[in-house]
């Protein structure tokens, strides 16, 4: 019996990027292809969930929801970050609803149940009656928050939900050397440096609009003149992740001509060079002398996307007035970007779209996302039928 | 007794479970009967795990020593 009854054909897609379509339009606008795909790209990899500054101080809690799944991500009472799944293990009520500081234990709102900020469970209240609180069959032990795999990079939080990916540092070598220079110390610009931005789009396109610099010239004409299209490079690598890099990066300056502190031991080509990478399949990221942004793509549904964008310095103090001014800057960039997102979701509704063909000159970094994401359903339906 | 439960069921109302370690706590004061102190202890400890209140640690001892956690 076939067990991909929707299954889409992805054999054009990971042709050579001269010869290759794009991913099918199931892949943007049919719920049952999006279901498939979620397993395979966004919950068997390493997917981006939220930054560490979400939770900046010991005990913070912050319920996320990933592709419907209740998450608590926690930053436990000796300061490391943890993922969990928001339910109680008695009768799985939703446990914390609104961010807040867990003073001591999260209390379960309907019998009370307690956990430690590490998960584990402390106290099962009346349990075995009346001012019994144990049970010889409840043991606790047991019992603890279901922990879900994350990893911290560069202060974002991937997890892995299926929790039989490859280590992250393993899965993303490459791109940890490549940007080594950038291990320094990291500091979140606080309140005036985070925003987000809803997309009614798939999350894919986000990823392939970041991808590469063809749009520049037309989306962002204003970054023509100090960031012309022939100043930019691919970055491309097979089944791993894609950008591009820029080599008139320009910083921003304030009063008499200040500019934020760089971040240390940086090479000279980074003077005037800067890379944006997609970190596949769900985070964009920016390195630059003086400062660096994450993109984390919330994917809500097949259509619709929330992009939460965060933005560091090399130092915990810079100005105020020029944070605020290069949030503006990023904003006004990534809101540029909306409508051909937007656009491309709308087009993917047309039934003769055939996925689209791509620049071979200027496409590569785009077809290396198709490809990847071709490649991971290819592998998942292969496990589903071993 | 008619009086603390009134002022637990307010406490209760306005969510003051600060309130609410110190009330149970009085409750289980107030009674001799084990079960029942120890029906009383639970809600004090409770509120005060979740707090990381101070008698947290009294609580669990008194509870402890009745075999009830």
């Amino acid at each position: 019996m076939a067990k991909h009854l929707t299954a889409t054909d992805l054999s054009s897609v990971q042709r050579s990027v001269e010869q290759a379509n794009g991913l099918p339009n199931a892949h943007y606008i049919d719920p049952q292809v999006f279901s498939e795909e979620a397993e395979a790209v966004l919950k068997c990899t390493w997917a981006g969930l939220a930054v560490g500054a979400d939770v900046p101080n010991n005990g913070d809690a912050k319920p996320i929801s990933f592709l419907g799944m209740p998450l608590l991500l926690l930053r436990d009472k000796d300061g490391d970050l943890r993922v969990f799944e928001n339910i109680c293990r008695h009768r799985g009520m939703q446990l914390v609803s609104e961010a807040q500081n867990i003073e001591g234990a999260i209390r379960c709102p309907y019998h009370s149940w307690c956990y430690s900020t590490k998960g584990k469970l402390v106290s099962t209240p009346h349990v075995g009656g009346a001012g019994q609180n144990t049970h010889p069959s409840i043991v606790k032990d047991d019992l603890g928050l279901n922990e879900v795999r994350s990893h911290l990079w560069r202060d974002v939080i991937f997890i892995n939900i299926t929790g039989d990916a490859p280590e992250f540092t393993e899965v993303h070598r490459d791109l940890i050397a490549r940007w080594s220079e950038f291990d320094s110390p990291m500091y979140h610009g606080g309140h005036d440096s985070k925003f987000e931005l809803e997309l009614m789009a798939n999350y894919k396109l986000a990823v392939e609009n970041y991808c590469e610099s063809y749009h520049l010239p037309w989306v962002h004409p204003g970054l023509n003149s100090y960031s012309r299209l022939e100043d930019h490079y691919h970055i491309q690598e097979p089944n791993k992740y894609s950008g591009q890099g820029t080599l008139v990066y320009k910083q921003l300056q304030g009063p008499d001509d200040a500019v934020f502190p760089d971040f240390r031991g940086l090479d000279e080509k980074w003077n005037t060079g800067a890379e944006y990478v997609a970190i596949y399949p769900n985070v964009l990221l920016g390195a630059q002398r003086d400062h660096c942004f994450s993109i984390v793509l919330q994917p809500n549904t097949l259509n619709s996307t929330t992009e939460h964008i965060h933005l560091y310095y090399a130092e915990p103090k810079t100005s105020e007035d020029m944070r605020s001014r290069n949030a503006h800057l990023w904003k006004t960039v990534f809101e540029e970007d909306i409508f051909v997102v937007e656009g491309m979701q709308k087009g993917r509704h047309s039934p003769l779209f055939d996925g689209g063909r791509f620049s071979p000159a200027m496409d590569g970094p785009t077809h290396n996302f198709h490809a990847w994401v071709a490649g991971k359903v290819q592998e998942h339906r292969d496990k589903q039928d071993a | 007794m008619s009086d603390l439960n009134d002022t637990i069921l307010a406490a209760h109302a306005r969510d003051d479970r600060r309130a609410l370690v110190s009330l149970y706590t009085q409750a289980a004061d107030q009674t001799n009967d084990i079960n029942t102190v120890c029906f009383f202890l639970t809600y004090a400890y409770i509120y005060a795990l979740e707090l990381g209140h101070p008698d947290a640690d009294a609580l669990y001892a008194r509870l402890d020593a009745h075999g009830r956690v």
